[in-house]
């Protein structure tokens, strides 16, 4: 008779089977993958060319497109990020008072995470239309000119950002959590030191949220960094180069000129680019990470 | 906490108000252009209400066949999801409950594809689909789902079952049951809460998706209502009441379902967020 071992050991791998399959399909022949094709010249019809490390000579040297997509990534990124956690911070802190009809309040600001992005970035476009669009109208209560937000290069950047931000309930949801976590007693032990709110908030909730501000933000990084629909409905890279992210470049050169070799580099050093860009996220949070008992 | 006084308590209570109302907005905006003609969409300054015209409905219908892309979307979704539940509950099983050499290993490999960035794997993935044919077909659409659905479905099920004492298993065990009754008499009813939410996400992650239909689905009558609504968009892109009604269509199924399974949604971006 087998030990409980044995059919353990036999289960497990049946168990697992589906997920090691996609391990290697989905993940680790890809990498191997990527990396080879972007050492080829090969537009998926005919036999792949072996040009050694050309693609990426050629992504430093002479791809001129290449250099203003990584500044317009990182541009886009930081601001959204940042952007998105001050707005979900400052929303949660206001949400998590007690006021009136709070839980419509807090389900309002989600729906935009889950509606098609294609939906609302449509509806976005035309609000930021030049000649018709509401944002225009707002301004002109202000006295300010029209501003061609999604063609002058200047403003297509921040407008993404506002729509991202705008879609981040989120990170809303997730300080909420993070706050509910917050001791009573301690803030209570503010009050009767004489504190008032701002001490509670800069010196209690602030470093008890720090965990969650972490996990957001390297999230929400994470995600910003391969923004892609946004840029695919609204400006296709316009103008002048200015939302040309790396996801949409890579997209453009595989998917739309079939260059797959140059493609493929894009892609190997995008996620060298998200690699660095975690792993100074990592090595700065012991700096500012507060972790409760230690 | 000490209930904050009046005035701070309205001034917040306004903040919010306010907020809420500039989210809520473009939503509004969508179904009222939706509800205008284009001249009334082209009018400075904007007209605020509509004047109701809901034959753009009907009319947006004979050039945008909703229940066809619906229908489409639907065939990816529904197999996908059940996929992604099958799959990544018997995944989730393996780690939380069983013993097995090399365990740790599978484990931290299985849970760190999941910082893989989708445009980082997606030409090769391309390649190999395009290689055996299958590409304009849902299939490599599909399949993934099937594949262990994902390392954070894998990860938030896991840990959703480790809260769960094992003397419920253990008595099943004695009782002659095996793994696989004991995952599905014992454990997946108690775990519901998790699959309801992990289900909740993956539909609206693959209704949502425009990347893979971008690249698989060429044939028109094969798109989905994201890819749709994108081409519809580029081949109309004057005829803002047919393009803000078919936006209106392609929202209504997930707001309808995030009404629906509001609960599940705040609590999974929690539980997600929480233990990551």
């Amino acid at each position: 008779m087998k030990t409980r071992t044995q059919i353990d050991t036999r289960t497990a791998y049946i168990f697992l089977a589906p997920a090691i399959l996609g391990l290697i399909f989905l993940t680790i022949i890809p990498i191997f993958g990527v990396v080879i094709i972007s050492l080829t010249k090969w537009t998926g019809l005919e036999k792949p060319i072996f040009i050694g490390f050309k693609n990426y000579i050629n992504l430093f040297t002479s791809d001129f497109y290449f250099f203003h997509s990584v500044v317009a990534t990182l541009y886009f990124a930081v601001g959204a990020v940042v952007t998105g956690l001050i707005y979900s911070l400052s929303m949660s802190l206001l949400l998590n008072q007690r006021i009136a009809g709070l839980g419509l309040w807090r389900s309002i600001f989600f729906i935009p995470y889950i509606v098609p992005i294609i939906g609302s970035s449509i509806v976005w476009s035309w609000m930021y239309e030049s000649n018709f669009g509401i944002f225009n109208w707002f301004l002109s209560f202000l006295g300010v000119n029209k501003i061609q937000w999604l063609q002058d290069e200047r403003f297509a950047v921040p407008s993404l950002i506002l729509m991202t931000v705008w879609g981040s309930g989120n990170l809303i949801v997730i300080f909420l959590a993070g706050l509910q976590g917050v001791p009573k007693t301690y803030l209570e032990a503010v009050e009767i030191d004489g504190g008032n709110s701002w001490h509670k908030f800069r010196h209690i909730i602030v470093p008890m949220l720090t965990p969650v501000i972490f996990y957001n933000f390297l999230m929400s990084l994470i995600v910003n960094l391969q923004c892609f629909a946004p840029v695919y409905t609204l400006t296709k890279g316009e103008p002048n180069d200015s939302t040309l992210f790396m996801a949409f470049l890579m997209y453009r050169e595989g998917f739309i000129h079939n260059n797959f070799g140059h493609a493929s580099a894009i892609s190997v050093v995008f996620f060298i680019f998200i690699i660095i860009l975690t792993a100074i996220l990592f090595a700065t949070s012991r700096y500012w990470i507060f972790y409760e008992g230690k | 906490m000490r209930k904050p006084g009046i005035f701070f308590n309205a001034v917040f209570t306004i903040v919010i108000v306010m907020v809420a109302i500039a989210v809520i907005f473009p939503f509004f905006w969508m179904v009222r252009s939706s509800l205008m003609s284009n001249i009334e969409i082209n009018t400075y300054p904007p007209i605020l209400l509509p004047r109701w015209r809901f034959g753009n409905y009907p009319n947006t219908l004979s050039v945008f066949p909703f229940g066809r892309y619906l229908l489409n979307t639907l065939t990816i979704t529904l197999p996908s999801l059940a996929g992604v539940l099958i799959t990544s509950s018997l995944a989730a099983y393996t780690f939380a409950r069983l013993n097995f050499p090399l365990k740790r290993f599978w484990f931290t490999m299985v849970i760190s594809s999941m910082l893989m960035p989708v445009s980082v794997t997606i030409i090769p993935i391309f390649i190999m689909w395009s290689s055996i044919g299958l590409v304009n077909s849902y299939i490599p659409l599909i399949v993934p789902g099937f594949l262990g659905g994902g390392a954070i479905n894998i990860f938030l099920i896991r840990q959703f079952m480790l809260t769960i004492p094992k003397e419920m298993d253990e008595a099943a065990l004695m009782d002659g049951a095996n793994h696989l009754q004991i995952l599905y008499y014992v454990i997946l009813p108690l775990i519901q809460p998790v699959l309801i939410t992990v289900g909740l996400f993956t539909f609206i992650l693959y209704w949502n998706d425009i990347l893979g239909p971008l690249i698989y689905i060429s044939s028109n009558d094969m798109n989905t209502i994201s890819q749709a609504l994108a081409n519809f968009k580029s081949g109309f892109g004057v005829d803002w009441k047919a393009i803000m009604a078919a936006s209106t269509m392609s929202i209504i199924p997930s707001v309808v379902l995030y009404f629906i399974g509001q609960r599940y949604f705040l609590e999974g971006i929690v539980l997600s967020g929480l233990k990551g």
